[in-house]
């Protein structure tokens, strides 16, 4: 079964179409994966679809690396009872 | 700058709480205007000190001259549409007469017929007076219209004294103006002597002699007919800068006409033209140095470039006094939606009325706005003005422009407001239009409309009710 960390980067892969296998925990969105503003907020939504959660928007924006994401998603399904 | 060293050393007042100086920019009104001390203007050589704080206690008021100079400028109202604004203007101004007269031609039928009618409304204010040539003949019209005061042309530069009315002399000219005073009175009529051009006059050899003999004839008459002076920067010549000079600087003329001639301040009244982008500024100059009347027409609308726009002298007269005085500011954009539908043309980045106003487009300023629209918006536009702060969306809004664009579409407020991540679809789709179809202009609201309905249907079948009247 695929980790958290493994969905978030399958989901950032697709949104900023890029290939999976480039893209590791210590990726920031910006200045490495190139996440543009709207690309920024199509992640939080697409990890929200994703995982089934709502996340907080300034909390979730806040976030700037791949796999400090997926401890904040690992997080944030854990409050809303979301098993993964 | 003096020679005297200025320097000195600020020291970081360090706070955790924002200072947001809300005395003054307290948001649920225009922005107040305070000094801190005299204004000083050098006349004649020697330092004079005038109270800017005097207009805030003085009974200064706005008068109107949408239908004359303003008319000037366009094709003819018709009497209805003019009725109808005159309607709207007394409400405006309000119980106190803050917009204090306005005045009409008198030569046509029309004319005389759209007077009745506006009289016939039964408003205290503004008070309806008349405007005709400096001609004797002229005062039938008046007396028969049954107004109390009219204005009439005193040109007096010696461009409109010897080139335009052709008189041999000066002394022809005051004579022949002075005839026409004296036959104001004899008809009962109060004169209101409009200086025509007088930023481009001879102060010194006409303007302030052909004054003081108003002031010896208004000694004959009861106090109510004295002679009232307009002083008209016919071709927006003047200038409000302390230390500009005669006969440009506003400042001097006011004090001129206040001081040495004697004229008092409930008798001048500055009427300004636009020609340099000085009319608003030179007109609440005026006020501050000691002329109560403010003329102007609404939206700034005149021969030429415009006079005093009306409306802002109304938020100037707020921001002064520090209350609304029973001024009816929302009427300002009921006034413009009206001169629209009339194709009364007015630009989208006018102040106060035009379409945008206090739009903003930049993303980074949307989001200014997502978290406190105080910090993009003049005052509070939403109560004051019925407009709230809007954000037009190009390649530069952002999902912040976008989910800022979405809630006031919705109308939603505070907790009920969506966030920029349920408005990801739109936020795409509008960066597309620019980056793939290479898109050149904003995006209109129809077309968001439309998208928000296709791409966030949940939000449209929610919220759909409760527009907000976009």
């Amino acid at each position: 079964m695929a980790t958290v960390q493994d969905r978030v980067i399958e989901v950032t892969a697709r949104v900023l179409q890029l290939d999976a296998a480039d893209i590791t925990p210590d990726n920031n969105f910006t200045s490495d994966l190139g996440a543009e503003s709207v690309q920024s907020i199509e992640l939080v939504a697409m990890f929200e679809e994703e995982f089934g959660i709502e996340m907080d928007e300034d909390g979730a924006l806040a976030v700037t690396t791949v796999g400090s994401a997926a401890e904040f998603i690992a997080g944030v399904c854990k409050e809303q009872g979301v098993e993964v | 700058m003096s020679v005297v060293d200025a320097r000195k050393t600020h020291e970081l007042v360090d706070t955790t709480e924002p200072n947001l100086l809300e005395d003054v920019f307290d948001y649920g009104l225009p922005p107040k205007i305070r000094f801190d001390g005299p204004l000083i203007e050098y006349i004649d050589g020697q330092p004079v000190e005038f109270d800017p704080n005097s207009a805030k206690k003085r009974d200064i008021f706005i008068t109107d001259t949408t239908f004359r100079d303003g008319q000037q400028a366009r094709p003819p109202y018709t009497i209805d549409q003019m009725v109808h604004l005159y309607d709207l203007l007394a409400q405006l101004g309000g119980p106190q007469g803050v917009i204090r007269q306005t005045e009409f031609f008198l030569y046509t039928k029309n004319d005389r017929e759209t007077l009745d009618r506006c009289r016939e409304l039964g408003h205290e204010f503004p008070e309806c007076t008349g405007w005709i040539r400096a001609v004797k003949g002229d005062f039938r019209l008046v007396k028969e219209a049954g107004l109390k005061e009219t204005g009439m042309l005193t040109s007096s530069s010696d461009y409109h004294i010897f080139n335009k009315l052709k008189f041999k002399s000066r002394k022809e000219c005051m004579d022949s103006y002075c005839e026409v005073v004296d036959a104001a009175f004899e008809a009962g009529v109060r004169p209101r002597c409009h200086l025509e051009d007088v930023t481009r006059a001879d102060w010194d050899g006409f303007v302030m002699p052909f004054v003081d003999r108003l002031m010896r004839m208004s000694e004959q008459v009861p106090e109510d007919m004295g002679v009232k002076i307009r002083i008209c920067d016919t071709m927006g010549f003047g200038l409000h800068y302390p230390g500009a000079e005669l006969p440009r600087s506003v400042p001097k003329m006011i004090y001129k006409l206040n001081q040495e001639c004697g004229v008092p301040s409930d008798r001048l009244e500055w009427h300004g033209h636009n020609d340099f982008h000085r009319t608003h500024a030179n007109g609440a100059t005026a006020w501050l140095y000691g002329c109560d009347a403010l003329n102007g027409t609404l939206f700034g609308f005149g021969e030429r470039c415009g006079n005093p726009p009306v409306e802002g002298a109304l938020i100037e007269y707020i921001s002064l006094k520090e209350d609304l005085c029973g001024i009816r500011t929302e009427l300002i954009t009921e006034i413009a939606n009206y001169m629209r539908s009339i194709d009364f043309p007015i630009a989208d980045n006018y102040p106060l009325v035009g379409k945008h106003f206090n739009t903003t487009r930049a993303g980074i300023h949307a989001g200014g706005l997502r978290q406190d629209e105080r910090i993009y918006n003049i005052f509070d536009t939403t109560t004051l003005l019925n407009r709230p702060p809007r954000v037009a969306l190009t390649d530069k809004s952002g999902a912040d422009g976008v989910a800022h664009w979405v809630n006031e579409f919705f109308g939603l407020k505070d907790a009920d407001r969506i966030s920029k991540i349920k408005c990801h679809k739109v936020a795409r789709w509008v960066m597309d239009q620019y980056e793939v179809e290479g898109r050149m202009t904003a995006i209109s609201d129809e077309e968001l409309e439309a998208k928000v309905q296709e791409l966030m249907p949940e939000y449209w079948e929610t919220h759909k009710g409760k527009l907000a009247g976009v």
